[in-house]
Parts: C-alpha cells; structure tokens; sequence
C-alpha cells in the first residue's frame, strides 16, 4: 500500500513545532494541576492517612479497598448515587423534552422560556441547595409544608424523613439542571427541517407518527448527548445535597460523592476517603464510556 | 522576484492513503500562458492545482517553476496568488483589508498600501466597495474582491480553482470574458481549473484535459476541438456534445446498421466494429442516407438542435433557424464525410484515418 | 373561521397556556426568595405568610454594605474567577488551535486526555488538594484557589474552543498561507477574529463555572480567602437560618451571574448546544 513516501517537506516539519509549542503550556498545566494531583490521591488510598490518628501511617496497600467492599455504608451509597443519577437524569429528559415541544409550539414566545430557562443554570447550586432547604422544604414554614397543610390537611417532613429526604434532593437537582436539556432539545427540535413534517404529513401521518419517525429519530444524538453530560454531573453533585440536607437525615441521601467528603473531611481519615473517590472515578469514566459506546455503536466516528 | 513564470510538474503522483489521487503526471506550462485544467468532478485537476500551489506535497515526482524545485517550499514561498472556489475572503475585514493583507504579510510598507490596494480594486471595478465587508457584497463582487486580492501582488503564477463555479449563468459569460483580458492586462502565467468545457475552451491558450486521475490529451483549443484523443474527450468537448454511434470500419467504408456512411478516407487495420463520432453541426437532412427518426426540437433562437433516433440511438443534428421538421416525423440525414472521427469502441484511442486527397477537394 | 382553523386557535391556547403554567411554577422558587428578601425575619416567621406586607430594603442593605455585607467576599469570587478565567483562555485557545488544525504529534491521544480530565469528580481532586496545598502553605490563598480552579476550567474551555475553531473553514488558513503569513501571523490575523464569538462563550461559561463553585472554595478557603458561595453560610448555622437576610444574600450574590445570564443568553445557548453537538463535557 502506497502512501505519502517522501521525507517531510521542511515547511511542514516547521508547523509541527509550532503546534507543539502551542499546545504544550496547556498540556503542561493539565498534567500538573489534574494528573498529579490524581497521581497522588491513588497514592494516598495505598496509604494510611488519618489526621485524627496521626501516629497510624505507612503503606497499607489495598486494605483500604478491601474493607471498602465490606464496607455497608459504601454500598449504600452506591445503591443512592445509582437511584439519584438514573432518577434525575430520566427526568430531565422526559421533562425537558415534554417543555421543549411544547415551547416549539409557540415560536414567537420562545424568546422568553428561553431566558427562564437560563435563570436556574446560572445559579450557583449551594445556593439552589439553601433556597429549597429553607423557603421551600423547612417544617412549618416552607411552601411545600404550607401547600401540603392546606390542600391535604398533614404535614410531610422533606428533609428529615429518609424517603422523602432523597426525592427532595432528586427534585432539587432536577429543578435546577431541567433547564439544560430543554434548551439543547429545543434548539435540536428546531434543526430539524420543517420539510420532513410536511411530507410526512402529506403521506398523512397522525402527530403521533411523525414524533415517533421522524422527531426521535433526528433527536436521539442530542439527547444521548444531554443524558451523557448529566449523567456525570449528577456523579458528581455535590453543593445542592450538601446544602439542602448534607447528607442525611443520618446517610439516607449519601450518595458516594458525599461519603467521600465525610470520610475525608469530617472523619478525617484521608487514606479511606481516598479510596472511596478512586471508586467514583472509575465509576464515572466506566459509566461515560459505557454511554458514549451506545452512542456510536460502531466506536469513534 | 518574478520569473518568467514556467511550471514543470514532472512525473508527479499523489496517493491519500491508498487511493490514487493522480496517477503519473508530465506537465509543462509556458510563462504567460492562459492554461486551464479541465476535466469532471474527481478527475485530479483540483489536486493537481493544489500541488502547484502548494497547499499539499506530491507523494512522487517534483515541482519546478523556472527550473527552481519547489516541491518541498510552503504556499507562501512560491510567490503565487490563488483564487478559491469560496472566495476564502476573510469576513472578519474589510474588502479593502482584505485586499490589503497579502502586502502587509509581505512587508510593504504602509503608506504604499492605500494606492495598491485602490489600483488593484479599480482593475476589477469595486473601489467604490472598499469599506464594506465581504457578507455585505454580492456574489460577484465577492468573486471580484478575491480576484483583487490575488492580483494586487502581481504575482509569478496567478491560480483559479472554478471562480465561476457559483455564479449565475449571466454572470458567468460576462465574467468569463473580463477575465480573458484581464490576464492580457497582467501577462502572468495562469492556471485555471474548470469543470466547464465551455469556459476552458474559450479562455484558455492551452487545455490538460484530466479523466481518472491523469491527463488524457494536451493542447490548444482549436486542436482538442478538431482531433479528440479519445472516445471520452469527444463526448465532453463541445456544446452539444458529439454524437457517438456504434458503426462497423472495413477497409474504405464505415457502416452504421445496414447504411454505408461516406467518408474520404481509408481505415487501417482489419474490419471491426468502431465508435464513430460526428459533431451535430457535420449533420445535415438530405434525400438519403441515414434513415432517422425526429424525435425532438430543441430551440434556441438562432438554432435548433433537432434530437434524431437512429436505429437505437440518440442523435443530435444542429440547423440553422427553427425546426422544419415534425415530431415523429421519418427523414434522412448525412454526415460530413470529412469531418468524421472513429475510435476503439474499448480503449477509446483515436484511429488515425489516413485521407485520400483527392476525395477532399471534392467535399461538397 | 374553519373548523380545522378554530381547532388548531384552541391547540395553541391550550399549549400556550400549559408551557405558561409550567414556566411560572418553575420560576416561582426564584420570585418567591425575592418576596421573601423583602420581608423582615419576623415577617418571614409569621403563619400564614402573606404577599401582603410591608416590604422593607433592610435586609439587602444589610447584606450590601451593613453589618452582613457579603461584599468582601464578593471580590475574593471576582478576583478568583477573573484571573481564573483569564489563565484559562490564554492557555486554552492557542491549545485548541493546534488541535482543531495542525498536524499534532500524538494529537488523538492527547484528546482523549483531555476529555478524561473532563471526567474526573472534584472529590478526587479536592482530597489530594487539600493535602497538597496544606503541606505547601497556600491553602486559604489566592494563588491556591486560582490554579485549583484551573483543574476543572481547562480541560472544559479546551474542549468547546476545539469545537470553533473546527468551524473556522480551512481555505481561510489556506489563502492566509498563500498570502505569505507565517502560522503566527494566520492565527492572530485570520483565526482569532472569526472565532471571537467563541472565546465570548467560553469566557462566560469559565466565568460562571468559577464564581458558582462550592467544593473547592469551602475546603480550600479559609478566613482570608473566602468567595461568596461559601458567604452564604454566614447566616445559616445550628441554632438559626436568617432566611430574609440570606434570601437577599443569595440573591445579591446571584445577581452578576443572573445578569451574565441575560446579557450572554445565545452565547450560552450557543455553548450548550455546541457541547450537544460535539460530546462529553461539564455543565
């Protein structure tokens, strides 16, 4: 097989220097400020690390692993970090597909969902965390509590019942991240060309078909896309939990980004907490590549 | 630095993995000559613009302007101007930026800038669009903005790749013939690159006309016009095209169905079946000879092409004014007996057809 | 007015209705703190609340420039985001160049890296983090928190510039280099004006990314350095929330990035869904 068989013009080699010079300050701040770091958080779950017991230290090799898989607490909140992400993530979708319709419906108001819409993604989420907490879920003073009391007579405690302590934080993240797939599904519903819907229309299919067709057909790229990106935020949430129930009531909305943290930082043992967030990495990058193969089945396009 | 403006491409190939882009080419173009690369779509033409330009570099073989081997030189050494089917103009700067940027990488200095650029924008007529941007001009402007570009440096080697290409037809005719004098104006060597036989055959000194990624005939246009190489050269050149007919050559006489065609000439070689290609302007009615069908008139004014059925084909014959015949209607046309062409019905090769003289002088 | 005609009216009625519906709802959690900032604590507290009252500036005076003022903290997060953000995109849009457009030794693997460093959770980074700049002394720092906060802004703003500068098309580069500018020359003259609007986008979205950030700032931050997400929790604690003071807080807080919002609405769109249309990626 006959390929380009002559030596590299000069000019050529010439651009090949400046693409590396290019890029290098950028892959040498990537290498420092992300590999090394990551280098030594592995480092640090072969060791023993915990500042409230300073004298225990040494290699340790995996013990930290093995005693995470026996470790209940672990599993739970993996068993939460699998409801919380498949949860919002569905929801997501189906809503803000549901509102993208809908809105596609109404071109000359569009402007004006959109600019809404922007409105919950702009915020920060601890902020998201303590307005939900506070003004919406809190006993007694809270919207909810006060629609709950008045409409159907009882009281429900949002954060303070486990149950109902996860679906407040799964409604937060929803509430807030909902935006986001509504504005990258409308824009895709409106690439696609009105042509197809006419044609369709004239080979008279009901609303029901040309969605079913047409529509899922030409959306399924940017909602494998949406699903994707969300999927790993919701891996990885962190401020609007912490904020709104911090965890609890006792571990009851844990997911393992939390535990992390809580063995890191509470419990101070470094060594364990460690190994719990190498356990999420490997979790978001096999659950990424996982998504992204059922996008492109056939690999990298 | 201007040269005399000569590129030689000598025994250049070009691969993309492992598909051949350009099987072996030899080309050799003169200075100041108007040289136009034609051929359809896929055909190695544009590629080999690109090598002469320099935008990529030849897998084999080398590059030479006035003997000078640039074939591992950057675009930007070759001291050439190129025109893009896109324009490629920079929407970000004005059309006088635009024009104006080739000097300035360049080094010119910038007080000499104002008057080159307006020099080059009067030639092509839009100095009165110096301050727009190129989103707000028309096509043609837009074309003539990048025709300005490209000449303001006045160059060694001006290249075209298609500029008509997305211009309406009206407009294409009309730039067409600025452009002839425009490179008369300039005398620089160009290159023009051209799926449009028409365009080629009325711009250019000389045409390399490319199928399949080599050329299959060079020369002027009068001479491609006159003696077609091959079966495809004779079927693309020329509007309309030539008619191609299945015949028979035996000896002196050359056979379409069951009719003896004239034709002042001895074929070499043993009697076989042949194509035989006839412009539509050597066709005439006449009492006899070929029976054939009308099938449809086509008029355009000063002419009529007048699509005929022979036998199973489709032949075209030309008539000046309109049409005198029907629809359906059954006639006899002749051919040209001198202005006949056979070639391999496989390879497409010409056969060389010796004339008898005396028979010449006699055409009627 | 024709049957199919009245029909497809009431369509649109109802749809409009429902999206309106759903779009208020929706929003209502935002006005409601807004209310809510308007009250005094005690108002806050009464049973039933009410949308009539007296509504008072106090507390987002209070929080501005009073005893609450969470305007110390409001520098620290600009400070931190800006040069952030300008670190990042000097760094990043050149990167991209090369990788959207040159010939790049080992290029597919470098792409990879940086979409896997997309990937990562702050938690892992924010473990090793801690150690790290705890041994070094700049925990609770400017120069800490700033290359902290390059960790996730890079790989992100690398990602969406490839995406346009992709979209440049290659003749321009080509008439640039027939025209005689050097690599240097094509990219400053020819590339980074047409891909303005995308170093806008990515600007925004860095900007955002950093000033709403939580994790890294509240493990990281200490007494000196403190951005404004971590303000917040000046009024919650154990005994009490002074939900009226925090509303306005939060608000206030929330105020340049709601005005960002507006002001850059399609380039955000525009990031958004240049991230739908090309994989993988944060926020």
């Amino acid at each position: 097989m006959k390929g380009v068989n002559r030596a590299q013009a000069s000019w050529m080699k010439g651009e090949r220097l400046f693409a590396t010079a290019l890029v290098a300050p950028g892959v040498i701040a990537l290498l420092v400020t992300t590999t090394a770091p990551l280098v030594y958080l592995l480092w640090t779950s072969l060791h023993a690390a915990n500042l409230s017991m300073p004298w225990v230290k040494g290699f340790v090799g995996l013990d930290h692993y093995v005693h995470m898989l026996g470790d209940g607490r672990f599993w739970d909140s993996l068993r939460l970090t699998a409801i919380y992400t498949v949860t919002t993530v569905v929801l997501q979708v189906l809503i803000g597909l549901g509102l993208a319709l809908l809105v596609l419906q109404i071109p000359h108001g569009q402007w004006l969902f959109r600019l809404v819409a922007i409105l919950p993604i702009v915020l920060a989420p601890v902020v998201v965390g303590l307005f939900w907490r506070t003004l919406m879920l809190s006993p007694s003073f809270g919207l909810f509590d006060i629609f709950t009391t008045q409409v159907f007579g009882r009281s429900y405690n949002w954060l303070g019942d486990p149950t109902l302590a996860l679906i407040s934080v799964i409604l937060i993240h929803t509430w807030q991240w909902t935006a986001f797939a509504f504005l990258v599904l409308l824009a895709g519903l409106a690439s696609i060309a009105p042509d197809l819907y006419e044609a369709a229309r004239i080979d008279r299919a009901g609303a029901f078909a040309r969605f079913r067709y047409i529509t899922l057909p030409l959306i399924r790229p940017a909602i494998m896309i949406v699903i994707i990106m969300r999927a790993v935020v919701a891996l990885s949430a962190f401020a609007a939990i912490y904020a709104a129930t911090g965890g609890g009531p006792g571990t009851a909305t844990q997911i393992l980004n939390l535990y992390a943290y809580q063995t890191s930082f509470v419990a101070l043992d470094f060594g364990y907490g460690s190994a719990q967030a190498v356990a999420l990495l490997i979790l978001t990058l096999a659950v990424s590549a996982a998504l992204f193969r059922l996008r492109r089945p056939k690999g990298w396009a | 630095m201007k040269g005399l403006g000569r590129v030689r491409l000598d025994r250049v190939e070009k691969y993309y993995g492992g598909v051949s882009a350009l099987k072996t080419v030899d080309l050799e173009i003169r200075p100041n000559e108007f040289f136009a690369l034609l051929g359809p779509s896929g055909s190695g033409k544009t590629t080999t613009l690109r090598l002469i330009a320099g935008l990529e570099t030849p897998s084999a073989g080398r590059i030479l302007f006035d003997n000078l081997d640039v074939t591992d030189s950057g675009p930007g050494e070759r001291d050439i101007a190129m025109v893009f089917q896109s324009y490629a103009l920079y929407p970000h700067m004005t059309v006088a930026e635009n024009i104006a940027f080739p000097l300035r990488m360049s080094g010119v200095p910038r007080r000499e800038l104002a008057s080159l650029v307006r020099g080059a924008a009067a030639r092509v007529r839009i100095d009165h669009l110096l301050d727009r941007r190129p989103s707000q001009l028309s096509g043609g402007q837009q074309q003539r903005c990048a025709l300005a570009r490209a000449i303001v440096r006045k160059p060694r080697l001006f290249l075209l790749d298609e500029p008509l290409s997305n211009l309406d037809a009206k407009l294409r005719v009309e730039t067409r013939v600025e452009l002839k004098s425009l490179q008369h104006q300039l005398d620089v060597t160009t290159i023009y690159v051209t799926h449009d036989q028409e365009e080629a055959m009325t711009l250019a000194d000389r045409i390399a006309i490319f199928m399949d990624g080599e050329i299959v005939q060079v020369g002027a246009p009068a001479a491609i016009f006159e003696r077609p190489a091959t079966l495809a050269v004779a079927g693309f050149i020329g509007s309309p095209a030539m008619n191609l007919v299945r015949a028979h050559a035996d000896g002196g006489a050359v056979r379409v169905g069951d009719t003896i065609i004239p034709c002042h000439a001895r074929i070499p070689g043993p009697p076989r079946d042949v194509m035989l290609a006839v412009r539509p302007g050597d066709i005439a009615a006449d009492k006899q000879g070929l029976p054939a069908q009308v099938y449809v008139s086509e008029l355009l004014g000063e002419t009529s092409i007048i699509n005929l059925k022979i036998g199973a084909e489709l032949v075209k014959m030309r008539v000046s004014g309109g049409s005198p015949f029907r629809d359906g209607e059954q006639i006899h046309v002749r051919f040209d007996p001198d202005r006949l062409h056979l070639f391999e019905p496989e390879s497409g090769k010409r056969i060389e057809i010796e004339a008898e003289p005396k028979m010449r002088r006699s055409a009627p | 007015m024709t049957g199919r005609g009245l029909r497809r009216r009431l369509a649109k009625a109802l749809i409009t209705a429902c999206a309106t519906a759903i779009l208020a709802v929706w929003a209502f959690p935002i006005f409601w703190a807004f209310v809510v900032a308007l009250k005094s604590e005690s108002e806050v507290l009464a049973f039933p609340p009410s949308l009539v009252f007296t509504p008072t500036l106090r507390n987002f005076i209070d929080t501005l420039v009073g005893r609450f003022s969470i305007l110390p903290e409001m520098g620290t997060s600009l400070v931190i985001s800006l040069v952030a953000t300008l670190l990042t995109i000097t760094i990043a849009v050149p990167a991209s160049y090369a990788f959207a457009r040159l010939r790049l030794p080992a290029g597919k693997l470098l792409g990879f890296y940086v979409l896997a460093t997309q990937m990562l959770p702050p938690v892992g980074l924010v473990i090793p983090y801690f150690l790290i700049l705890n041994s070094v002394g700049l925990l609770d720092t400017y120069q800490g928190m700033i290359v902290v906060y390059l960790t996730f802004s890079l790989p992100f703003a690398i990602w969406l510039m490839v995406s346009f500068m992709e979209d440049v098309p290659r003749e321009m580069e080509e008439a640039a280099a027939i025209d005689r500018a050097s690599r240097l020359k094509t990219l400053w003259y020819v590339i980074l004006p047409q891909v303005r609007g995308g170093i806008a986008v990515t600007v925004v979205f860095v900007f955002l990314n950093c000033w709403d950030e939580f994790l890294f700032a509240v493990q990281l931050s200490g007494n000196r350095v403190r951005p404004v997400t971590v303000a917040m929790y000046n009024f919650v604690s154990v005994e009490q929330t002074l939900w009226a003071k925090l509303s306005a807080a939060a608000l206030i807080a929330m105020v340049p990035m709601m005005a960002i919002g507006f002001a850059a609405q399609r380039h955000i769109v525009k990031g958004l869904t240049v991230g739908a249309v090309k994989g993988g990626g944060r926020r």
